[in-house]
């Protein structure tokens, strides 16, 4: 009788954790991917705001790897879009002596590769912008104030 | 002294920069750049991103790939990336990383209804066999299909065709690119005989104007808007148009702005026409002797379903025209009929008809665009006055027609996802034949890709449900003997139906015809229009339905049994760009966990199959062919005992572990010590990526389609090179003759292209003379009318909804969301709107609205300023990229008749409060 018991009570309990390995390794598909809802869903997506105000007030982003373009700390709306008559990004980042007013904080330089037309003239590097990155923002954009989706392990 | 990190970082950029202008630095400066490249190893790569296919530079280190930048001796890009470009290392580490196979299980079996269960890939692969055999046995090769990609490797698309069409004997192998570029690819058909852009890249150096039809080159083309504003910051007599429906940034760097209602584009070409005409300044020197004219017919419905039995309720009414619609005024103008006009659309199954015109008819058919009418009726934005509106149209005119004054039309999406999209593809080409400006530096219609190798995989290799490889289609018999030959199978094993195309693929699983279904490299479940039709059919009809791929996404939450796949840089691989340049790279890393390359998956779901599984008799229902019994494809399996097969061969003998390909050795001095993981699961020692690509070649070579061999590509110095590449020169624009070795001497273009030139004649009005004459050499200027879209915004639904992407997000997001700075740059697909009509309804900036159209609603953040897109009333603009923002549920699935290809961009929708 006692054995009887031992073996059912061992019994249930191998069920009971196979059981729980099972719902361990089970992955429900709507708590998969970007938006952790079924694809029948509609969620609701959450307001967010870009980071930064004023140039000059905010810390720099750290570069995701040696090379990498650095992203914008400071608010940008009221001086985009480039255009082709009016760069505003350039009042700060480009010739600064150009400015009458002495700059708060240090606007991040722009790098020599800039001014290096790597695709006409190689050999030189040249006072101007380079056309090919005259539009800043194809490349370097503002950072909203929202956590990552998911981690990246870069 | 010590150099701060700071310094230090802005220290290894400028080193890099400065090494190639020749710069000294000091020298803590040169050691300390030289500590950050230590035990890195840098090879040559290709984007995975968009169909300009910028060169790259990757690194890694300790199987990682810890860096990547703009190469700088790529002819594309010269060492800049746009801002996705520059994270096409971090696009592999998002922590949900799919590495191992997930099958739906209930009670240890397979069940539809269950949730993912990790298995090993023996195990998925039982279940994908016995699966598809069900299926293959119940339905035949009409049963089952793959859905593929235009972000296939050339070498994955191949093999997924070969399988296919060699060893199953199915048609039914379509790509997204049907979504993206199948209106381009009938536009080049129809007018050239043959696919693919005459010129290249450096159009753009040699070009006075470029003219931007619809395509928003500053986000979606980052890397040639580059080009485009170099030339233009530094060339005076550079001019920039931006015709679009909505303002952008494209808008931001161009001369002329010309906001236009969707759909409009049809007229405002004809106008273009109209006017070259009657200041006579068509090229006759160059038609004449180049060119011929040619329409079609107009009643060729909007590619929807022919039957509302699927229909929601709410959209029967927009179902309904296509058997009928009554023609509003400005069509009836356009058509030279009567408004009001009930016309029954009977050329839907022949919609690419064509026959040759005269000159005189065609002058006929554009005489009502003129200036007024087309004004009147393309004029987009509500606050722009018609009298700056037609100045502007003027103005457009006076680019393309102004004597010395070289031109490039550049389009997209903007064309192509389009219900008329074939016509408007043709009509890009009839303003630059007429002017005598194509083919040559500088002068052309240019179409885009969007995709990274839509050109270079999806088109060349024909991975489509008409399509073989080089151009060559399964409807005709010598195409097919050709390839029988190459591929060494018995005649007759080629199926000449063509097969169903990737909308029809998802309609095919929503009535039954079709229960297997394999998706490759792409998310069709969150790209394809009227998505609440598809997602549904996905999970409740009797179907399996395999998704392999890198991240979980929509398609994988409705698959049934989930693949983990190597990304880019985790295999070897191929692709085509849009200016037709091959471009190769090395296996970088290893692919994590279980996930494996798509090859490897294909290889090795060809070994579960037996030549006597799939070469006896198949039924294919509506195959009517000469040569063919009705219906039926025969048995061929005693002419491939003849050719020394055994019916027990397995399809991977047969198609693939061939003698002549396991004469292709790995290892091969070309990886430089790069490993291989495909070959090395495979074991069996041959090159696959090597013996797939030379073997696809063969269909190519001296047919105007030559690919250099494998190893040229993969040289150091060699950046891809522009085919047809013959003695190892590669061709900068076809059909010169100063420039493309296929061409006649003497001829000066020669538009080669052999595809329908073999055309009857008649008038505006249909076929007079049966007679076909040979347009040899030629390249067709079509006329095509306007045509309304099927559905327009109404009193119900008052607003255009069009659909599109932004620079920071590529497709649906599975990548670049999963790289925090990018995330960070665009969080959510907003609603753009104008101010004022979202004040009409109640909404400010940044509340949640909802959005509705006939097919389905989902909620969106409302923007109505933030630099980007500027709506004009009337329309809103919301990018696909955002799982959650799943604006495919409203979009509706008319296609192009010719080519298939689903208009994304103009349906109607209503926005209210949430």
């Amino acid at each position: 009788m006692k054995n009887k018991i031992i073996t059912t009570a061992l019994t249930l309990c191998m069920t009971g954790l196979m059981g729980l390995a099972q719902a361990e390794d089970r992955i429900i598909p709507s708590e998969t991917g970007l938006s952790k809802q079924s694809v029948f869903e509609v969620p609701t997506p959450e307001r967010f705001d870009y980071q930064g105000v004023m140039p000059g007030t905010d810390p720099v982003y750290k570069r995701a790897y040696p090379g990498a373009p650095p992203q914008i700390p400071h608010s940008i709306e009221l001086m985009t879009p480039v255009k082709a008559t009016v760069n505003f990004c350039l009042s700060c980042h480009g010739n600064s002596a150009e400015l009458s007013q002495p700059l708060q904080g240090k606007p991040t330089p722009i790098p020599i590769s800039h001014y290096t037309d790597l695709r006409n003239a190689p050999d030189k590097a040249v006072k101007e912008l380079v056309g090919a990155r005259y539009v800043c923002t194809q490349c370097h954009v503002p950072q909203a104030d929202v956590a990552p989706l998911v981690k990246n392990k870069f | 002294m010590s150099i701060t990190r700071r310094d230090f970082l802005k220290t290894s950029m400028a080193a890099a920069a400065a090494a190639s202008v020749g710069i000294p630095l000091s020298a803590t400066a040169k050691q300390a750049a030289a500590k950050v490249d230590e035990g890195w190893r840098w090879d040559k790569g290709v984007c995975r991103f968009c169909g300009v296919g910028c060169g790259i530079q990757i690194a890694t280190k300790n199987d990682r790939i810890v860096a990547t930048k703009g190469d700088p001796d790529s002819p594309v890009n010269r060492g800049i990336n746009c801002i996705k470009g520059y994270f096409n290392g971090k696009i592999l580490y998002g922590e949900d990383r799919l590495t191992q196979p997930l099958l739906r299980m209930k009670d240890g079996k397979f069940d539809k209804q269950g949730d993912f269960v990790p298995v090993s890939w023996d195990r998925a692969f039982d279940e994908m066999e016995t699966q598809f055999k069900k299926t293959y046995k119940e339905l035949g090769p009409t049963g089952v299909a793959v859905m593929g990609s235009g972000q296939y490797t050339i070498q994955e698309g191949y093999a997924a065709a070969k399988l296919m069409k060699a060893g199953f004997r199915s048609n039914n192998i379509d790509p997204n690119a049907r979504h993206c570029m199948a209106s381009a690819v009938a536009g080049f058909i129809q007018t050239f005989g043959i696919d693919e852009p005459a010129g290249n890249y450096e159009d753009i150096e040699h070009t006075d104007t470029m003219v931007l039809w619809g395509a928003n080159m500053a986000e979606m083309h980052p890397i040639l808007w580059g080009r485009i504003v170099d030339h233009r910051l530094t060339d005076k007599k550079v001019r920039i148009v931006n015709l679009s429906t909505y303002s952008n940034m494209s808008s931001d760097m161009a001369d002329l702005e010309i906001i236009f209602k969707p759909s409009t584009d049809l007229a405002l070409q004809n106008y273009i026409a109209r006017e070259i005409i009657k200041r006579d300044a068509v090229d006759w020197a160059f038609v004449e002797k180049h060119c011929a004219f040619a329409t079609g017919p107009y009643d060729i419905g909007y590619g929807m379903r022919d039957t509302d039995k699927f229909a929601f309720d709410a959209e029967k009414d927009i179902q309904a025209k296509q058997r009928t619609i009554n023609l509003d005024a400005d069509e009836a103008i356009g058509q030279r009929r009567k408004a009001g006009e009930q016309v029954t659309q009977a050329n839907g199954k022949s919609a690419g008809k064509h026959w040759q015109i005269e000159f005189e008819h065609f002058k006929q058919a554009v005489e009502p665009y003129t200036l007024d009418y087309v004004a009147e009726l393309a004029k987009g934005d509500a606050d722009e006055s018609l009298e700056q509106f037609k100045e502007k149209l003027q103005q457009l005119a006076d680019y393309y027609i102004e004597d010395q004054r070289k031109v490039v039309s550049f389009w997209t999406m903007g064309f192509n996802q389009h219900q008329r999209g074939t016509w408007v593809n043709e009509q890009a080409y009839m303003n630059h034949l007429l002017l005598g400006k194509q083919a040559t530096p500088g002068n052309g219609a240019f179409s885009l890709t969007g995709q990274p190798s839509a050109c270079g995989t999806a088109r060349e290799v024909g991975t489509f449900a008409h399509r073989l490889p080089a151009d060559m289609v399964v409807m005709n018999p010598k195409h097919r003997a050709f390839s029988e030959d190459i591929w060494k199978l018995p005649a007759k094993t080629l199926n000449p139906k063509v097969g169903s195309h990737i909308t029809k693929i998802m309609r095919d699983l929503e009535d039954g015809s079709v229960k297997w279904a394999w998706v490759q490299v792409c998310n069709p479940f969150q790209g394809t229009a009227n998505a609440n039709h598809w997602i549904k059919a996905a999970r409740e009809m009797d179907n399996f339905i395999v998704v392999a791929d890198a991240y979980p996404g929509i398609s994988t939450k409705v698959a049934d049994l989930v693949l983990p796949a190597a990304m880019i840089f985790e295999k070897w691989g191929a692709y085509g760009n849009a200016e037709r340049r091959t471009q190769m790279w090395r296996e970088q890393v290893s692919p994590p966990g279980q996930a494996r390359s798509d090859v490897w998956q294909i290889l090795e779901f060809s070994k579960r199959f037996k030549l006597k599984d799939v070469w006896g008799e198949q039924s294919i229902p509506g195959l009517k062919d000469a040569g063919f019994a009705p219906n039926t494809l025969p048995n061929v399996l005693d002419d491939a005992k003849q050719m020394g097969y055994s019916p027990d061969s397995t399809l991977y003998d047969v198609l693939f572990a061939t003698k002549e390909h396991k004469q292709v050795k790995w290892p091969d001095p070309i990886a430089k010590d790069h490993a291989n993981h495909t070959v090395k699961l495979l074991g069996d020692g041959w090159f696959v990526e090597k013996a797939l690509f030379e073997e696809y070649a063969k269909f190519g070579r001296g047919h105007a389609h030559d690919l250099a061999p494998f190893d040229l590509y993969m040289r150091d110095d060699v950046r891809g090179l522009k085919w047809p590449v013959v003695d190892g020169k590669e061709t900068h624009w076809r059909f010169n003759e100063k420039y493309d070795p296929y061409v006649k001497k003497g001829s000066g273009f020669e538009f080669y292209g052999k595809a329908l030139k073999s055309i009857p004649s008649g008038d505006l009005d249909g076929v007079t003379n049966k007679e076909k004459t040979n347009l040899a050499g030629k390249a067709k200027i079509f006329f095509r009318p306007y045509a309304a879209p099927v559905e327009q915004p109404d009193a119900d639904y008052k607003l255009w909804l069009t659909t599109g992407r932004v620079l920071e997000h590529w497709h649906s997001g599975t990548m670049t969301r999963r790289v925090p700075e990018l995330h960070r740059a665009v969080p959510h697909a907003m609603l753009y709107m104008h101010p004022r009509d979202a004040e009409s309804y109640g909404l400010k900036r940044k509340d949640v609205a909802w959005i509705e159209s006939r097919r389905g609603k989902i909620k969106a953040l409302v923007e109505t300023h933030g630099g980007r897109n500027r709506m004009p009333r009337g329309t809103v603009f919301v990018p696909w990229f955002d799982e959650g923002v799943f604006i495919n549920k409203l979009t509706l699935d008319a296609t192009c008749p010719i080519s298939k290809q689903t208009d994304f961009k103009k349906c109607a929708v209503k926005v209210y409060k949430a």
